[in-house]
């Protein structure tokens, strides 16, 4: 008989590493013709952070995520970097960048000051432009101002920065401190199938409601969750590396080493919930890894909620659910009152 | 050696193999078409997918001199320097890839399925595309991706999905 159970899992995740320095570093170059290069050690492993940290730049100086041309992860050129890991690229290395274009928007705003007649912190970086604020008519193109920068002024709009983020280490005798510099928090939800004569479980649905800060993409970040739940997915059910007793993997192929198909993976509906953090880039944390956290608990918690069997040991593999079921079931015989 | 000519991408190549030179092998080495993947090597992940008489096939999995005389369609075929393919510009228009490995050939699956000519339901288009392993994305987009690729091309509607969900 097949049973329908739901089950919730929750999580809260830090983004960046404990209590240790994990410093990123930018360089940002304002060209001339107003396009802007960003110089960054991170490395883009699909997951779209050159994509978002070119935002990131585009916001602060005021242009098109178009005119961020970005030179990363070769240490030839850029700056070293702590690595994508973590979860720590928007936050820290987003940080970083934000710094860099801080400081070379404000040789932009020194140098289209006295140009537009007015001191440099009245003036806006927007739609390509510097202007006064709330005069908009008042405006120069930043192409106009890197220009008078490079050739008259002699001050070329360059900004470098760095960032680690600030914490404080673990008191050894009685655990406190502050080992992260922000957090981030999640809730996933599952509906499963589970048929009580095969022990097979089948996740129907997922929903999954992440907060991330500030979603800069929200695109990516839906790619980010959905990517997340299904390696949780295998986690759950499917993916277990198997060893000998000289330490050999067993099942070292993807024909044996299980990993979830297109088929395996349930509808999801995916909540970013939107929270501000005033130390993250444009309020932005992290999404990465903590995507991954709930879902295998989620799953469990469903598997029990149909089936009424608590899987302590992961994955919940249809042998392992149908073992914990017929002990349930042994269980409940051995409660009933002897026959007389 | 086996002296093999066949079609790939609307040019006859030819080349000579050892016999037991794969289809995906002589693609890359002798041929230089570097689109199709390795990734298993042995027909687990669908990486290495191209079209063989219009067929999705794990190029890994068939021997060159099974190919002689036939047509075969990698990623390269698709696209033109200044234009995407429909299926590649769907891809593209929902994020559909990450890492993009596993691209190649989930793109020539697609085609392959929508070049049936047959009305799909998500569920036909999830099964089309099981045999195509992605550990990034968790086949949402790329699900996705392939529906609004097939829409444009056919002018036909994936029917959608559980209203519950929607």
């Amino acid at each position: 008989m097949i049973h329908r159970g739901k089950g919730i899992g929750c999580m809260w995740y830090p983004i960046g590493f404990t209590a240790a320095a994990n410093p990123s570093a930018a360089t940002i170059k304002v060209n001339e013709d107003g396009t802007a290069t960003l110089l960054t050690g991170t490395v883009e492993t699909g997951q779209g952070s050159l994509t978002v940290l070119a935002q990131i730049a585009a916001e602060e100086l005021g242009v098109s995520t178009d005119d961020i041309h970005v030179v990363s992860a070769d240490t030839d050129a850029t700056p070293m970097d702590t690595g994508a890991i973590a979860s720590r690229t928007t936050y820290v290395t987003g940080n970083a960048i934000k710094l860099a274009a801080e400081h070379a928007k404000q040789i932009l705003f020194e140098v289209a000051a006295p140009m537009l007649g007015v001191q440099p912190n009245q003036l806006e970086a927007i739609d390509r432009k510097i202007q006064v604020q709330y005069f908009p008519q008042r405006s120069l193109p930043i192409a106009d101002v890197a220009l008078q920068a490079q050739f008259v002024m002699g001050r070329p709009p360059i900004g470098s920065a760095s960032y680690n983020p600030p914490t404080v280490g673990m008191d050894p005798e009685t655990g406190q401190g502050k080992p992260f510099s922000t957090y981030v928090y999640a809730t996933q939800c599952a509906e499963v199938e589970v048929d009580d004569e095969t022990g097979e479980v089948d996740v129907l649905y997922m929903s999954a409601a992440h907060d991330c800060g500030t979603a800069i993409n929200p695109m990516l970040v839906e790619g980010q969750i959905e990517g997340g739940i299904s390696m949780g997915l295998g986690f759950a059910l499917q993916e277990e590396m198997l060893f000998n007793d000289l330490g050999q993997q067993l099942n070292p192929n993807l024909t044996n080493y299980i990993m979830p198909t297109s088929l395996d993976m349930p509808e999801i509906d995916v909540d970013i919930v939107e929270n501000f953090d005033p130390t993250g880039p444009f309020g932005a944390k992290g999404v990465g890894e903590p995507t991954a956290v709930p879902t295998a608990a989620a799953i469990c918690n469903a598997i029990f909620d149909a089936v009424g069997v608590r899987i302590t040991s992961l994955p919940a593999t249809a042998e392992k659910v149908l073992m914990a079921i017929k002990d349930k079931r042994l269980s409940n015989q051995r409660a009933l009152p002897a026959a007389e | 050696m086996t002296d093999i000519t066949l079609n790939v991408n609307g040019e006859v190549k030819t080349a000579s193999v050892p016999p037991e030179t794969t289809l995906l092998k002589m693609l890359r080495e002798d041929l230089n078409f570097t689109g199709a993947k390795i990734g298993c090597d042995v027909g687990d992940c669908g990486a290495c997918t191209v079209l063989v008489d219009g067929l999705a096939v794990n190029a890994c999995l068939m021997l060159a001199a099974q190919a002689n005389g036939k047509e075969v369609l990698t990623i390269e075929g698709l696209s033109t320097l200044d234009k995407y393919h429909p299926i590649q510009k769907a891809f593209e228009d929902v994020a559909a890839l990450q890492c993009g490995f596993c691209g190649p050939g989930m793109i020539m699956a697609t085609k392959a399925l929508i070049d049936q000519e047959q009305e799909l339901t998500r569920d036909q288009i999830k099964d089309a595309l099981s045999g195509n392993l992605c550990r990034c994305t968790g086949y949402t987009k790329i699900i996705d991706g392939v529906i609004d690729a097939y829409e444009k091309i056919t002018g036909r509607k994936v029917p959608a999905r559980n209203p519950r969900a929607a």
